[in-house]
């Protein structure tokens, strides 16, 4: 089980990491814990591997003054598990990422690389779909920005052409009082959840609820929002958002998964 | 590709091609066989050493990537003349291992946790958790987690 | 404890601090001089004709591709013959595919480079043309019959047409990977002057892997020398080489360089045999008072494409074991194993074991619900009291003591707490026995001049514990400190014969050896001491201090020292018939009514494994063994696709428990000691993976009220069971 051959870049600057990336069959390469299992079976072969972990202008985690959370793609999922300013202002990253691995594949692994995964089991593009992030974009055509629809596409499929890198995420403030939940339901601790909820609320204000196994990508639950901010029972809401999901016991599951969130949010 | 590394506290220079794992590196390359690989897909936890003092699995990462960086292995856990560090006796009190081919991956992970976590108090349920990223298929768990828990500080308060 | 305060003692490991240290030698780490790496190409389809295998010219770091055109002569793979079964030995598994593939995953050639990596390349450029045909994957469906057994004695039928009580069950195990922290592997080498070719191999035991690659490679023995360094761990997994271990044997001999393959995880989960994979439909003859009369039962095992040395073994072990810890005075036992267009299946912790105990233990519930009794109650109705025992399929069980671990399960259990809103709880207990010993093993003993005493044993540890619990057995023997004694295995050039580390046995049979060995160094240190003191052999005592008479002391040391008759040694080697540990085990569980989810709340664990050497040890293979059966329980399955293609290819379609997915666990012991061999021990390596998995089977059963829902318990499977159990009748709840 090892990696097909291939070429290794390491650039010094976000241009030249970009350049690179442009010349076609080349990908980026994050924290590698979910790439480099990829490339160890074989399951990709690219020609070039273009590694961001020496570009420290993409790490970090910024308070913007728009009270937006700005996170560069290249943080580590530890240090966004550790910052007090997530925890303060976001704290259902914080309980999304403290089921994301575990400490040792956290200590590498990076925001930026599990959004670009777009694995239809991970917690972080359920918890960012929760948030109504925003993506970063850049390539050598210049830079976009995507919300969380567009950018988690499908099983695997994120919102990035060839050349593309995802440059950081843009997490928007939430109201005041916004309180947060996120369950899962995995079959080991610490491993990909077969079903989960993330649930944002703030009574009258906001609310925001995202399923995780309800389909090729995170799914928000429109009409089980829309209750809850109409004051709608925690039975109902979670009924709502079941509603979505077309298997049935996979739907029972994230019904039970939802209540189990709501409650956390409105007690 | 030539790459330098530190590991537990002696560099050590090799080339090395882009697609070498950091855990081949270490072990055939470095020579430091107490590193084992177990599923070279990030699941299991056996090749877990630390990065400038952080736990990460060897195998998802390139040798390329720890040019320059300083790694620890299990290799550097006992004190002079080979003695036991208060962990590894406590392994052995404990009966901790049986086929012992997690155990380098359990001790790294653990000896970081205790360092991360001294001065606050560890419960059996998060020592559990914080253990899960490693996996043994001899033990049960149950003599690692005491293991850990006899050498915590402060000691586990009486339940 | 004994007197001299060496056996029943908690000693740690001495294999510890070497571990500990990271100082070990696994497979692995093994490198000679010139060694090249193989790699393999394998089969994608389940079922296929080979029209076509072309090889690639000027790849980089090749050597040499062989299939098995290129390795002529070998044989196929021995295949044991369990007593009065009936073995198609022509279906025995070929080292390289011959023309077909009966399984994805099979290996079809060996690539031998450079390095590993540069193999890898290779073999993704050998292009082979299958035909690809349809796959048998149900052993229901399959036509090809690889093994049969029967046992029948006793009036079956008119035990039957008498029955007050006629009570049948349809049980299923799935097919589980052993899944070792190491892999499987070798490194291999000729020395052409000597013509020797040695194997360091990752393999439970020496004895079993010689004998196979004697038989495959068709050459004498003694030109093979196996060597099996640190094993990470086997299960039962490593007790027949790998088909890919023969290739590189024969490879080496082709190409005269010495070849490493070390199994990665992705061919381990889908090329190294599997365990369990067996269904079977029982039906219990009981009287109005709810003794058991008789038992049929037609069991049948899903034995892959190919049969491996060992793939009949576990389902005539089930077969054997049915009647469990039951007096049944009559039984018509059937078991056919079938091909299927899967890798082979053989023993995995427990080996027909508890699949026998899964499916007796759910067929006595399920009595006791029919006949509206307390299932401790049928259970105590029907326990064998009386020792030794032959059961209704021919077994001779030689101790045990049924009720008193049942007892004691039950105290340890304690009642069962009322169901949390919105759960469902159950409790379950289960008995077990568990066939260990048999055969023979060897052990010889030797005081050096240095004062140590080393003793070879022809049983090889992975992971056990046999250097620890061989010394204390010596030490114990010898009244000398374990300290003095070291333990040597493992090399087929210097080990004693044996037959090999399995089945919980080790302990029996060669610790026994260990042990009359010893006794045979102090017989010799006795005959020794009369010389020196110059009394008659009679007249010599032995104690720790060494043999004494009325004219003195020699103390081992001096014995050691006084090289002019030359070192002390002696050997012996133990053969004895079956022991049969046995046990209860007993777990509470909660379902969540909405999802389904299993949480088992607590295990308990009541193993009788005779006299025991090390109470630290046992518990650790207790728990451990417990644990694998809560994974086969919770989340272990291998399973295939409708094109028979494995469905799991890493650790996170096939998930092992974490750590903190594991109950609290507690374990005590009865010990009945055996009569048959000089220790009164029996085996303690699979107890818990043996009875745990009936007790929380029993205990989700419990919970549906009576639906029996097959391994491992998923909360979708026990969603849809509480969904039935709901529309049948409303609120039904568990309880015991």
């Amino acid at each position: 089980m090892k990696p097909a051959p291939f070429r290794y870049a390491a650039p010094d600057s976000l241009a030249a990491a970009l350049d690179l990336l442009a010349g076609g069959n080349a990908r980026p390469l994050a924290g590698g814990q979910s790439l480099i299992p990829m490339l160890n079976l074989r399951l990709v072969r690219p020609g070039l591997l273009v590694d961001l972990n020496p570009l420290e202008e993409l790490a970090g985690i910024e308070l913007r003054e728009d009270g937006a959370l700005c996170i560069g793609a290249m943080t580590r999922q530890a240090h966004l598990l550790a910052s007090a300013v997530a925890a303060a202002g976001w704290p259902l990253l914080c309980q999304a990422l403290s089921n994301v691995g575990h400490a040792a594949t956290r200590n590498r692994g990076t925001v930026g690389g599990s959004a670009a995964h777009a694995d239809p089991a991970a917690q972080l593009p359920v918890a960012l779909t929760a948030l109504d992030a925003r993506f970063h974009v850049r390539s050598i055509a210049g830079e976009r920005m995507l919300p969380a629809a567009d950018f988690f596409r499908g099983r695997g499929v994120a919102g990035l052409a060839p050349g593309d890198l995802l440059v950081a995420v843009e997490v928007p403030p939430t109201p005041r009082g916004t309180a947060a939940a996120f369950v899962e339901h995995a079959k080991t601790h610490g491993g990909f959840p077969t079903a989960g909820v993330a649930v944002l609320h703030a009574p009258a204000r906001h609310s925001a609820i995202a399923l995780l196994g309800a389909g090729p990508a995170p799914v928000r639950a429109t009409a089980a929002e829309h209750a809850l901010s109409g004051g709608a029972s925690v039975d109902e809401v979670a009924s709502l958002a079941a509603a979505v999901v077309g298997d049935d016991h996979r739907r029972a599951v994230i019904g039970a998964l939802a209540r189990r969130a709501l409650e956390g949010v409105t007690t | 590709m030539r790459i330098s590394v530190t590991i537990n506290g002696t560099s050590f220079s090799d080339e090395v091609e882009p697609r070498t794992l950091l855990s081949d590196f270490i072990r055939h390359q470095a020579g430091l066989t107490g590193t084992h690989v177990g599923c070279e897909h990030g699941a299991c936890g056996a090749c877990t050493i630390q990065l400038d003092g952080q736990p990460v699995r060897s195998c998802l990462m390139l040798a390329v990537q720890a040019s320059g960086r300083s790694l620890r292995t299990v290799e550097d856990l006992a004190g002079p003349n080979g003695r036991l560090s208060a962990l590894q006796q406590a392994f052995t009190d404990h009966h901790a291992l049986q086929c012992g081919f997690c155990t380098a991956g359990f001790l790294m992970s653990a000896d970081a946790l205790l360092r991360d976590r001294a001065g606050t108090h560890l419960t059996e349920a998060e020592v559990r958790r914080e253990l899960a990223g490693n996996l043994c298929r001899c033990t049960g768990y149950e003599g690692i987690v005491a293991a850990v828990l006899s050498v915590a500080d402060p000691p586990l308060a009486a339940e | 404890m004994t007197a001299s305060g060496t056996i029943g003692v908690g000693l740690t490991r001495r294999e510890d601090a070497r571990i500990l240290r990271g100082e070990t030698r696994y497979l692995d780490d093994i490198v000679r001089p010139g060694m090249l790496h193989a790699a393999f190409v394998r089969s994608p389809h389940a079922a296929a004709t080979i029209a076509a295998l072309r090889v690639p010219v000027g790849v980089e770091g090749l050597v040499a591709v062989l299939s098995s055109a290129d390795l002529g002569g070998l044989a196929r793979f021995p295949v044991t013959e369990p007593p009065g079964s009936q073995i198609e030995a022509a279906e025995a598994h070929p080292v390289l595919a011959d023309g077909e593939v009966r399984y994805a995953g099979q290996p079809v050639a060996m690539v031998l480079a450079a390095s590993r990596a540069l193999a890898e390349d290779a073999a993704e450029r050998v292009d082979v043309e299958y035909e690809v045909h349809e796959p048998i994957l149900s052993p229901r469906e399959s036509e090809h019959v690889m093994m049969r057994w029967s046992a029948r004695r006793g009036d079956v039928d008119a035990a039957f047409a008498e029955a007050a009580h006629i009570v049948s069950g349809s049980y299923a195990l799935a097919r589980l990977i052993a899944a070792p922290m190491e892999t499987r592997g070798v490194v291999a080498e000729h020395d052409p002057e000597l013509d020797m070719l040695t194997l360091w191999c990752s393999a439970q035991d020496i004895h079993r892997p010689l004998a196979q690659l004697a038989h495959i490679l068709r050459r004498p023995p003694e030109s093979l020398r196996l060597i099996v360094p640190d094993v990470g761990g086997a299960f039962g997994s490593k007790g027949v080489i790998a088909p890919e271990v023969a290739a590189v044997a024969a490879g080496t001999l082709a190409v005269g360089a010495p070849v490493k393959w070390t199994e990665d995880r992705l061919e381990n989960l889908i090329g190294a045999y599997q365990g369990r994979g067996m269904e079977a439909d029982l039906e219990l003859a009981l009287d109005a008072r709810g003794r058991m009369l008789a038992l049929r039962a037609r069991l049948r095992a899903d034995l892959g494409g190919y049969l491996l040395t060992t793939t009949p073994i576990p389902p005539h072990t089930a077969g054997t074991l049915l009647p469990g810890c039951y007096d049944i005075p009559a039984a018509d036992v059937q078991v056919l194993g079938t091909r299927t267009n899967k890798v082979p299946t053989g023993p995995y912790r427990g080996a027909g074991r508890p699949d026998a105990a899964y499916m007796i233990e759910s067929l006595v519930d399920a009595a006791a619900r029919a006949l509206d009794v307390d299932r401790v109650a049928l259970r105590r109705r029907n326990l064998i009291r009386g020792f030794p025992h032959r059961t209704a399929t021919g077994l001779d069980y030689d101790s045990g003591d049924f009720e008193r671990c049942l007892d004691r399960a039950l105290d340890l259990l304690g009642p069962v707490a009322p169901a949390e809103p919105g759960e469902v709880r159950g409790q379950g207990v289960a008995l077990y026995v568990e066939r260990s010993g048999g055969a023979w093993e060897s052990a010889e003993i030797r005081l050096d001049p240095d004062g140590r005493f080393r003793v070879a044993s022809s049983a090889n540890p992975h992971g056990q514990g046999h250097e620890t619990t061989f010394a204390q057995i010596a030490a114990e023997r010898l009244l000398v400190s374990p300290d003095a004694i070291e333990l040597q295995f493992g090399d087929s050039a210097t080990s004693p014969a044996g037959v090999g580390t399995f089945g919980s046995r080790s302990v029996a049979q060669a610790g026994s050896a260990v042990a009359m060995a010893a006794d045979a160094l102090v017989a010799c240190g006795r005959d020794r001491a009369a010389q020196v003191l110059g009394v008659q052999t009679d007249r010599i005592t032995h104690a720790a201090s060494g043999f004494s008479a009325s004219t003195g002391t020699v103390s081992w040391d001096s014995l050691a020292k006084s090289t002019s008759l030359g070192p002390l040694r002696a050997e012996a080697r133990f053969q004895s018939a079956n022991v049969f540990s046995s046990g209860a085990h007993g777990a509470t569980v909660s379902i969540d009514r909405r999802t389904g989810a299993l949480r088992v709340d607590r295990l308990v664990a009541v193993d009788d494994a005779g006299i025991v050497i090390n109470p630290l040890l046992v518990h650790g293979q207790v728990i451990g063994g417990t644990v694998q059966a809560l994974g086969e329980c919770l989340t272990e399955e291998a399973v295939y696709d409708e094109a028979g293609r494995p469905g799991a290819r890493s650790f996170l379609d096939y998930s092992l428990l974490t750590a903190a997915d594991v109950p609290p666990i507690t374990t005590a012991e009865v010990a009945t000691p055996t009569p048959l061999n000089p220790l009164g021990a029996k085996g303690a390596g699979e107890g818990g993976a043996v009875g745990a998995l009936p007790a929380i089977a029993n205990a989700v059963a419990d919970a549906l009220g009576g639906v029996v829902v097959t391994p491992p318990f998923t909360a979708e499977k026990l969603w849809r069971a509480l969904q039935e159990q709901s529309l049948r009748a409303r609120g039904g709840e568990g309880s015991s």
